[in-house]
Order: C-alpha cells, then sequence, then structure tokens
C-alpha cells in the first residue's frame, strides 16, 4: 500500500468512525431519573434530631398527604362547608395522582386511567359531575360523559411477533382452544360481576368494602390466583399471560403472588356503564389522574402558591416527620428539604387525616401500635415501579399491523406496554411534541431485591429496563425522535394484595379508628386504586364531620 | 465481423442507457412535478453511478468479460425495461416510498450501464484491434446512440408508445443484444446454453410485459390522475396534486379528488346557499377546511357578511390557492378580500379555545377515512361547535355519499342530533363525485328549503332546493350510531360502505 492510499484509507476509518460515533450518540436518550420521596422517605429510618420548627400553623384539620385519599378529604370537607384544614402535600404532591409537563404536552408520572365508577363508587361520580366530566345522571345506571376523557378508539393493540394487532387478546392471533378459554374465563367473570350475597351486596364492589361478605367470595382469599386459575382449569399460555399482566398492571405483582380474591375483583368489579361509551371504556386524561387531582385541588380551594392570607384552606410544602397527640387535639413536625438543608414546621390541629402509605404512617405516627397496626405483622408488601417518559418530538416509524393506540403492549413482555399522552387530542395534524409512558412493575425480582436494585442502578440501566417495551415496538428508531427521557422511581408504588389481606387485622383496626388521628389511603383496602383511596378520603371527611 | 456486431451493440446499449435516464426523469417529473429538480437529480445520480459502475468493471477478470457483458445486459434489460411500469405501481398503489425507489433504480441501472462501455472496450481490445481506433469507434456510436434516443424519446417515442412500454422495448433491446453476443461468441463462452435461456425468459417476461402494459398503465393510472399536473407538493400534512385537462382543474389530496372545475358549483352551491340564504342577518362566517377558497368565494358573494374566518389546518394549501393564478382565478381571489382571516391551526383545537361567535359555520372537511378525521365528526367536536354558534344560526357539515356511504352519512346525521342539533338533511348531484349528502342543523333555529335566492346561481333554484332535501325511496335512513370518539363507528361505517362499492 503507498502512502497516498493510506492516507485516504486511514482517513475513510477515521470519518466512518467518527460518524459511527456521531450515530451512537445521536442513539443516545438523555435520561433524567427522579425517585420522589426516596430521601426525605429514607431520612424517617434513622431520624437524627430534627432543627426546631421555624414556623407555627394552628387550624382545625390537618391533612398529611395530597395524593388521592388526601384531596379527596380536602375536597369533601371543602364541600361540607368546613374551611378550617391545612394539607401537608407530602414528598411529592399529588402522589400516585402525580404528571409532568414538556412544552405544552402533560404527561402522567403515576396513575393514568380510572375504569368507568360502578353505581357503589356514588362518591368518585358525584366529582366527576362537578368536574364536569358526567354531563347528565351521575348516579344512574349509565351516565352521560364527556367524550373526551372517555378513552377514543383505538384503545389498545397488542405486538405479536412484530405485527400489531387490534384489541388486547385479539381472537384472530390466537390458536382455537385459547379462544374458547378466554370465552369461558371470561362469562365466568361476568357472571361474578352480576352475582350478589345474602346480605344483598355485589360479590365483588368497589370500594371493596361494599363487597358481599359471603364466606364462598371470602374463601377465595385463601389461595393466590394463580393457584386458582389452576383449579379451574385455565392453562392457555396467552390467557394466563394476560391475567398475569393484569395482576401486574392492577397490583405490582404476578398472579402467584396476588390473592385469588383481589385477582377475580380486578374482573368483576369493574362493573360501571356509560350511554355514550362501550362497557369496559376508561377515563383517560393526557397527565393521567393529574387532571383529577388539578380538579380536586381546585374544588377544595388548595393551591401551592396561594397568596390569599386569609384564605383558611392551606396547601403546605413538605412531610410530616412525626405525629402525636396532645391535650385537646394532635401536633405534626413537618419537614422540606427546599433550599437544600432539612427545615421544619409545626402544625397544631384538633384532629389529624393521615393520607400517607402505612410504611411511612408507621415511622410517622408514634402510637401506630395502640391504634392496632402492627408494622412488623400487617404492614402489606409493597409492589415497586419504574416508570419511563419518553418526549418525543415526532411519532417513530411503526411496524405493519394496527395503528398507534392508546395502550400498546407487548405480548410475552415482563413490561406493560406504553400509553400516548396526546391520545385523546382532537387534531388531525400531528402535535410538535407527544410523551411515550411505559409503565414497568418490577415483578420479576422480588420487592425487596427490586428496591436494591432501583438505589443503585445507573440511569442507562434504568433506562434500559424502562424501555423494553418500547425497543420491541421500535428499535432504534425510537432514539431517533426521543428528545429525552424521564424516568420515575417509585420503590413503594403501592399495596400488593396477597392472599389474606382481606383479614388483615391491621387494616381493620385502622379502618375504625375514629379518634383524633384518622387514617384515608389505599392502602387500608389492600390495594392502590383511585376509587378506594378517594373512598377512604371522603370517610374521613365526613366522620370529621359527623355526616 | 465480429467488431462491427460489438459496435452495432455499442451503439444499442448507449441508446438504452440514455433512454432509461430520460423515462426515470421524465417520470418523476410527470409524478412528482418541479421537471427542473427531478432531471437534474435523476442525471446526476445516473452519471455517478455509471462512474461507480466504471470503476466496478476493473474487478471483473479478463476471461470473464464476455460472459459478464451478457449478464449485465439480461439484467439492464429487466432493470430497465420494468423501471417505469415499477415506478408508476409504487407511486400509485403502494406505499412504499416513491422517491427512494426512483433512485435506488436509477443508481442500479446507472452502475450496470457504466459497466458496459468499459467491458466492450477490453473484449475489443483484447480481439487486437488498434487502440486508438478502438476508442475512437466505441465513443463515437455511445454518442450517436445517445442522440438517436434523445431525439426518438420525446419526439416518437414517449407520445406513441406512453413511458412503460417504451421502457419495456429498450429492455427488449438490451436483452436482444446479450442472446446476440452469446450467439457470436458461444465457441468462448463457457455455459452458453444457461444464458441463453435466461436470456429468454427476461425477453419473454418483457414482451409479456409490453403486450399487457396498456391494462397495467390503466390500472396504474386509476390511483393516479391521468391529466397533465400543473402542481404537486407534499406539504407536512398531504400530498396536494392539481392537474389540468383542457378546461378542467382538479384537486387531489392523498391521491382523493377534492373538486372538478367543471361541477364544483355545484357542490359548493349546494354546501353554502341554503344555509346563508336561510340567514340573511349573518354577519359572522366560520369556514372549517375549505382551503381551496371555493366555499369562500360563495359566502363572499352576501354582501350582510361583515367577516370570514377560515381555519384550515395547511398553510401551503391556502397560500396555493391565493397565490397560484390558475387557482385564484377558480376562487375569484377570495383570500384577497379585506373580510377574510385565515387560520392555519387545527380546527377542533382552535375551536376548543375560540372565544368568537358565528352565525353560519360550514364544515368541509376531509371524509372521515381515518381515526384522526374521524374525530372531526364526533359527538364532542360538534358540541364545541355548538358553543361558537348562535342558537338560531346554522352549521352545514360535508358528509359524504348518502347513496354510496348511506351508513356513514347518517351517523353524521345522528351524531349532530346526539350533540344537541335539530338537522336537515339534503343531497345534490355533483357529476365528478356522484350523488353528495351535507346536513344543516341548528340548536335552536327553524329552518325550510328557501324559496328564492338573493345570489344569482348556475345550480340552484328554489325548484331544485326543495328536491334536493327529499331522499328517494333508494336513499333510506338505516339504524346507525351516533360517531363516539370511544369506538369511532363512523370510520368503521365509512370503510363497510365504500369497500361495497369499490372493487
Amino acid at each position: 500500500m503507498d502512502r497516498r492510499s493510506f492516507l485516504l484509507a486511514a482517513g475513510a476509518a477515521g470519518a466512518a468512525a467518527a460518524s459511527g460515533a456521531g450515530f451512537w450518540r445521536w442513539l443516545e436518550i438523555p435520561a433524567a431519573v427522579r425517585a420522589p420521596g426516596r430521601e426525605l422517605g429514607h431520612l424517617l429510618r434513622n431520624p437524627g434530631a430534627a432543627p426546631a420548627p421555624r414556623a407555627h400553623y394552628e387550624t382545625d384539620v390537618v391533612i398529611l398527604g395530597s395524593g388521592a385519599a388526601g384531596l379527596a378529604a380536602a375536597w369533601r370537607l371543602a364541600k361540607l362547608g368546613h374551611t378550617r384544614f391545612i394539607v401537608v402535600a407530602g414528598p411529592e404532591p399529588n402522589g400516585n395522582l402525580s404528571s409532568g409537563i414538556a412544552g405544552e404536552v402533560r404527561y402522567p408520572t403515576g396513575a393514568h386511567y380510572l375504569p368507568l365508577p360502578s353505581r357503589e363508587s356514588a362518591h368518585v361520580r358525584e366529582m366527576l359531575q362537578e368536574f364536569g366530566l358526567i354531563l347528565d345522571g351521575a348516579q344512574s345506571e349509565r351516565p352521560y360523559y364527556d367524550e373526551r376523557c372517555v378513552v377514543h378508539a383505538p384503545e389498545s393493540r397488542v405486538l405479536i411477533d412484530g405485527l400489531w394487532h387490534d384489541g388486547v387478546l385479539p381472537a384472530d392471533a390466537l390458536p382455537a382452544e385459547a379462544r374458547s378459554e378466554h370465552q369461558r374465563f371470561f362469562a365466568q367473570v361476568d357472571q361474578l360481576a352480576r352475582a350478589r350475597g345474602s346480605d344483598g351486596r355485589r360479590a365483588f364492589a368497589m370500594p371493596i368494602v361494599e363487597s358481599s361478605a359471603d364466606s364462598q367470595w371470602r374463601a377465595l382469599d385463601s389461595m393466590n390466583f394463580a393457584a386458582w386459575l389452576d383449579r379451574e382449569g385455565y392453562r392457555s399460555t396467552a390467557l394466563r399471560w394476560y391475567l398475569d399482566y393484569a395482576c401486574r398492571d392492577d397490583y405490582g405483582r404476578a398472579c402467584s403472588e396476588v390473592s385469588a380474591y383481589a385477582g377475580l375483583h380486578y374482573f368483576a368489579s369493574r362493573a360501571g356503564e356509560a350511554t355514550n361509551a362501550e362497557r369496559g371504556a376508561v377515563l383517560t386524561w393526557p397527565e393521567g389522574l393529574g387532571a383529577l387531582a388539578r380538579h380536586l385541588a381546585q374544588s377544595a380551594g388548595l393551591s401551592l402558591n396561594a397568596t390569599d392570607a386569609r384564605s383558611t384552606m392551606r396547601l403546605l410544602d413538605g412531610a410530616a416527620i412525626s405525629l402525636r397527640e396532645i391535650p385537646g387535639g394532635v401536633q405534626a413536625l413537618c419537614a422540606s428539604l427546599a433550599g437544600g438543608g432539612l427545615e421544619t414546621y409545626a402544625v397544631k390541629a384538633r384532629r389529624a387525616i393521615c393520607a400517607m402509605p402505612l410504611q411511612v404512617a408507621a415511622h410517622v405516627v408514634g402510637n401506630l401500635h395502640e391504634l392496632g397496626f402492627d408494622a412488623r405483622e400487617h404492614l402489606p408488601a409493597q409492589a415497586p415501579w419504574l416508570i419511563g417518559n419518553f418526549v418525543l418530538s415526532g411519532f417513530p416509524k411503526e411496524r405493519p399491523g394496527a395503528a398507534l393506540a392508546w395502550d400498546n403492549i407487548v405480548l410475552g413482555s415482563t413490561s406493560l406496554g406504553y400509553v400516548v399522552s396526546t391520545h385523546q387530542d382532537i387534531r388531525v395534524g400531528p402535535p410538535q411534541r407527544t410523551v411515550f409512558t411505559a409503565y414497568h412493575a418490577l415483578s420479576e425480582m422480588s420487592p425487596r431485591q427490586a428496591r436494591e436494585w432501583l438505589m443503585r442502578a445507573p440511569p442507562a440501566e434504568l433506562l434500559e429496563r424502562a424501555s423494553i417495551d418500547l425497543r420491541a415496538a421500535y428499535g432504534w428508531k425510537l432514539a431517533a425522535c426521543c428528545e429525552r427521557a424521564e424516568i420515575t422511581l417509585r420503590g413503594h408504588a403501592m399495596a400488593v394484595p396477597t392472599p389474606g389481606y382481606l383479614s388483615n387485622r391491621g387494616l381493620l383496626a385502622l379502618r375504625e379508628t375514629d379518634g383524633r388521628i384518622l387514617f384515608a389511603h389505599g392502602d387500608l383496602s389492600g390495594y392502590s386504586v383511585f376509587e378506594e383511596s378517594t373512598w377512604w378520603g371522603d370517610r374521613c371527611a365526613r366522620r370529621i364531620c359527623s355526616v | 465481423m465480429i467488431d462491427r456486431i460489438l459496435i452495432l451493440s455499442v451503439f444499442i446499449v448507449a441508446s438504452c442507457g440514455l433512454a432509461y435516464e430520460l423515462i426515470a426523469g421524465a417520470l418523476s417529473s410527470y409524478l412528482l412535478g418541479d421537471s427542473v429538480l427531478q432531471f437534474s437529480s435523476v442525471i446526476g445520480c445516473y452519471l455517478f453511478a455509471m462512474g461507480v459502475g466504471s470503476h466496478l468493471s476493473r474487478y471483473v477478470r479478463d476471461d470473464d468479460v464476455l460472459a459478464r457483458f451478457v449478464d449485465i445486459e439480461l439484467l439492464v434489460g429487466l432493470l430497465g425495461g420494468v423501471s417505469a411500469t415499477l415506478l408508476f405501481l409504487t407511486f400509485s398503489w403502494l406505499a412504499a416510498p416513491f422517491r427512494a425507489t426512483l433512485y435506488a433504480l436509477v443508481f442500479a441501472i446507472g452502475v450496470l450501464v457504466g459497466m458496459e462501455i468499459p467491458l466492450v472496450m477490453r473484449a475489443l481490445n483484447a480481439r487486437s484491434a488498434k487502440f486508438s481506433d478502438l476508442v475512437a469507434k466505441v465513443l463515437t456510436f455511445d454518442y450517436l446512440g445517445a442522440l438517436a434516443v434523445s431525439l426518438l424519446f420525446p419526439l416518437v417515442l414517449a407520445p406513441r408508445l406512453g413511458l412503460a412500454r417504451t421502457g419495456l422495448l429498450f429492455g427488449m433491446l438490451n436483452v436482444a443484444v446479450g442472446l446476440w453476443t452469446v450467439w457470436v461468441f458461444r465457441s468462448s463462452l463457457a455455459k452458453p446454453a444457461a444464458q441463453v435461456l435466461r436470456g429468454a425468459v427476461v425477453f419473454a417476461l418483457l414482451g409479456a410485459g409490453f403486450l399487457a402494459s396498456d391494462r397495467l398503465v390503466t390500472w396504474a393510472e386509476k390511483g393516479l390522475f391521468g391529466d397533465e399536473i400543473i402542481h404537486a407538493v407534499t406539504t407536512p400534512y398531504q400530498r396536494l396534486v392539481i392537474t389540468r385537462w383542457q378546461d378542467d382543474t382538479r384537486l387531489y389530496i392523498n391521491g382523493n379528488l377534492q373538486f372538478s372545475s367543471r361541477d364544483e358549483h355545484r357542490y359548493h352551491e349546494a354546501l353554502v346557499h341554503p344555509a346563508l340564504e336561510s340567514a340573511p342577518w349573518a354577519q359572522n362566517v366560520l369556514i372549517l377546511g375549505g382551503g381551496d377558497g371555493l366555499a369562500l368565494r360563495e359566502v363572499l358573494k352576501y354582501q350582510n357578511v361583515k367577516s370570514v374566518t377560515l381555519v384550515d389546518l395547511d398553510a401551503e394549501m391556502t397560500r396555493l390557492f391565493s397565490t397560484s393564478a390558475p387557482l385564484t382565478a377558480l376562487n375569484r381571489a377570495a383570500f384577497g378580500d379585506p373580510r377574510v382571516t385565515v387560520v392555519n391551526q387545527d380546527a377542533a383545537q382552535w375551536i376548543e379555545h375560540s372565544e368568537r361567535m358565528f352565525d353560519v359555520a360550514i364544515a368541509d372537511f376531509p371524509d372521515p377515512s381515518s381515526f384522526a378525521l374521524g374525530k372531526l365528526y364526533s359527538v364532542p367536536f360538534y358540541r364545541l361547535l355548538a358553543k361558537r354558534v348562535a342558537a338560531n344560526g346554522y352549521v352545514v357539515v360535508q358528509s359524504t355519499s348518502p347513496y354510496f356511504a348511506p351508513q356513514a352519512y347518517w351517523s353524521i346525521v345522528k351524531t349532530l342530533e346526539e350533540a344537541g342539533f335539530r338537522t336537515w338533511p339534503y343531497h345534490a348531484y355533483v357529476p365528478s363525485f356522484g350523488e353528495w349528502g351535507f346536513v344543516l342543523a341548528s340548536t335552536r333555529g327553524a329552518f325550510a328549503p328557501p324559496q328564492h335566492y338573493r345570489i344569482q346561481m348556475r345550480f340552484l333554484d328554489a325548484e331544485v332546493t326543495r328536491g334536493m332535501f327529499a331522499f328517494a325511496p333508494d336513499m333510506p335512513r338505516p339504524p346507525v350510531e351516533a360517531n363516539r370518539l370511544n369506538n369511532q363507528s363512523l370510520v368503521h361505517y365509512f370503510e363497510q360502505d365504500w369497500h361495497r362499492v369499490i372493487r
């Protein structure tokens, strides 16, 4: 090789390497990781000496936590004319209802949909009516909804062997015996949805406390869902994958870890209907349930930046680190990490609504043991979640088959698919930006292992796990349109309804507590859904106002 | 003798090479418009590819030259021969990206053609012709071939045979050269029989294509336009093609006919006048869609109209129809009228945030053929629209054909009713569309078909108007659902209906 061609070859190789590196850098998705509540929450385990309170507040009711339960409590108090209350936001405003915004596009960082509420969830229907989301017949068999928030067609699709199919369990893509098993399962569930107990209540109602107490159904809580499915002869791989998917989606863990009662409750309790939507439709917003959080806070007169000093309803930044009874009431010591260091303030009130997860309450509420709740024995298992929000400057090229839907899942995946935040837009031209939100319950590891992994995994590893389904759907084309990713870690995202959860004594005790300290949280039901959390918040507020 | 044969093949090969280049250039300017750009880029790509081919020819071993030359002839014949037909079909029927296919084909043919002359020269050189003579002869005939085709193509071949058949003809010539070479040099080729067989197959294929190409092209043109394209542009949202044949100007959006200037007056008079004649107090009019300005032209005929807001997603569309002379002649420069405000935004997004009130609103959207478009015919969209229109004002919606797509048409009626409107469905015969449907609606107002019109029109009078609001027994109202966003029944109806009509 002469000198000239050597130089040429070297130059070409260099250029190729440089453009290759550029290509890879271009394919790298910049990721930001947030772990809301982690720092403040873990501080509770080893409470050092907290600094002296910088401010003192006094009010009638203090609500500790601003997730679904806390906001619902504030909403009901305000509606009942009770205006002397303070909400302490907790480490993350709106908790599992939180959301983010990228440019003009909002996206969920927590829960993202609400099934059409059944008649038992009268409180949810009341909210939706007040927010203008139910237009007519709020408490009737079939309310009339604002269609903008009813999920638009196409609702879901599933990726099977590189081809997208309409729906979640497409009949045309499954073998015949699997199809008949599906029909049998859904017929059985349908029957359970209509079944009523000797007490006249529905067998599986939401909120769960409205369900029938009949032992024939309660007995299901003694086995796990997978065992029940085996017993009933459901063996189709696709059906079992789907049911596993459903359990992971709602409870964060697989069928084999979830109570059979809870597994069936998922399907049989969702009996809500609408005049102007199909059965089984769901309500959703670009920012997920963040939209409901906004409505609730607004209706309750809450705002973090409230400047109206005369208002007796306040929302304070920070989280409770201790709550104790004092003569004539309660005192909450609250801390915030604003401004770099730890700052505290104290809130004195006549009564407190403890609207925080129970594993936090176990550290915050001094006398939890006296109230009948022993954390070592009664604390439910908690599922860790990973939520990836991918901000896209355009829509990546799709694989063949069904068009992009709201919910997009990958058959056989350990992840839970992704939703499209701009799906509910009424528009013809593509939006400037969209956000794909990928959900992943880390059920492939034990909850403890998963939390340890979340603590030490570098961003690239978290990103890889959060984008499993998106990469299956788009490959490298995803990165080409992805501006950035935001990864939200929720180490203790939700309680898992494991077998025996219906008879958890500690939960039953906290439900009935009616002293200075009341409890409101989805954990009391044993699982985390909007209808349950808000039901407890609503009930606490009613108890305080004696209605 | 052998020399002469090779020189003659140079002549043919050169003409074929140029022919493919011309066909690709002509076809792309025909389909994409902007002929300067198309011709330059096709020629550039082709010449560059020829250079690549010439370079690659050095890797052909000396004892292989003739065999490879024959192979290349067969391949060029096949690729070049079917190129025009393939591009036609790609453009009109397939979802494949047309430009990518075009340049890939041009490049591939260019590479192969680029190898031909070097190989011929080496073959001749090996037969010990004098090198200076050889170069002179080969290049002379190369350029002569080019001259012949450059004159034949535009004057005879393209007009008589069309692009597709011209391509196939030259393909057959290439294959013929290949076969002839095999015959002449059969003794010095390793496997002449196999090459003859291959050549025969390709020749038969091209021949069959040549005979069937009439049908193929008609089939391709069915998805195409047939007429001369005077403007074609791909905007961020859609592909606009404007064609003209004699006095007929047509607009196609994504290949669907939007109007023909011969009968668009029927469509637009029917769309606009029943509502505007019945609202003599109307001052503010809203047009959603309708970026061609033709409905606008009709609205502006009313002196009582003080302002018209036209909301169309596509800025390129409204720009085209406010600047291009043949188009402004059609809409009588409606966009120049001081009463007109153009908003280039998504209609639903705009209406959700607008606070203006209108007396009449005209929704002239493309047919609900996709989930995105279906949303513009949904209950929530009509509810939003109802908030922007005076209670006794009118809304008119273009709503597909009640004859060809009865489920879709009546689903739109039902959707408007569900959104709180009273409706007065009507239809008119537009020759280029067939029987076409509209729905007039109002939340509080009453309506009766106008008895006379203040405006002189070509199509509408009291008699015709009365007929429009009557539905013949062969156009009954089927039981259909309203179009809810949750299931978008309209999109399914529309698909079913047209599937039944179009074979």
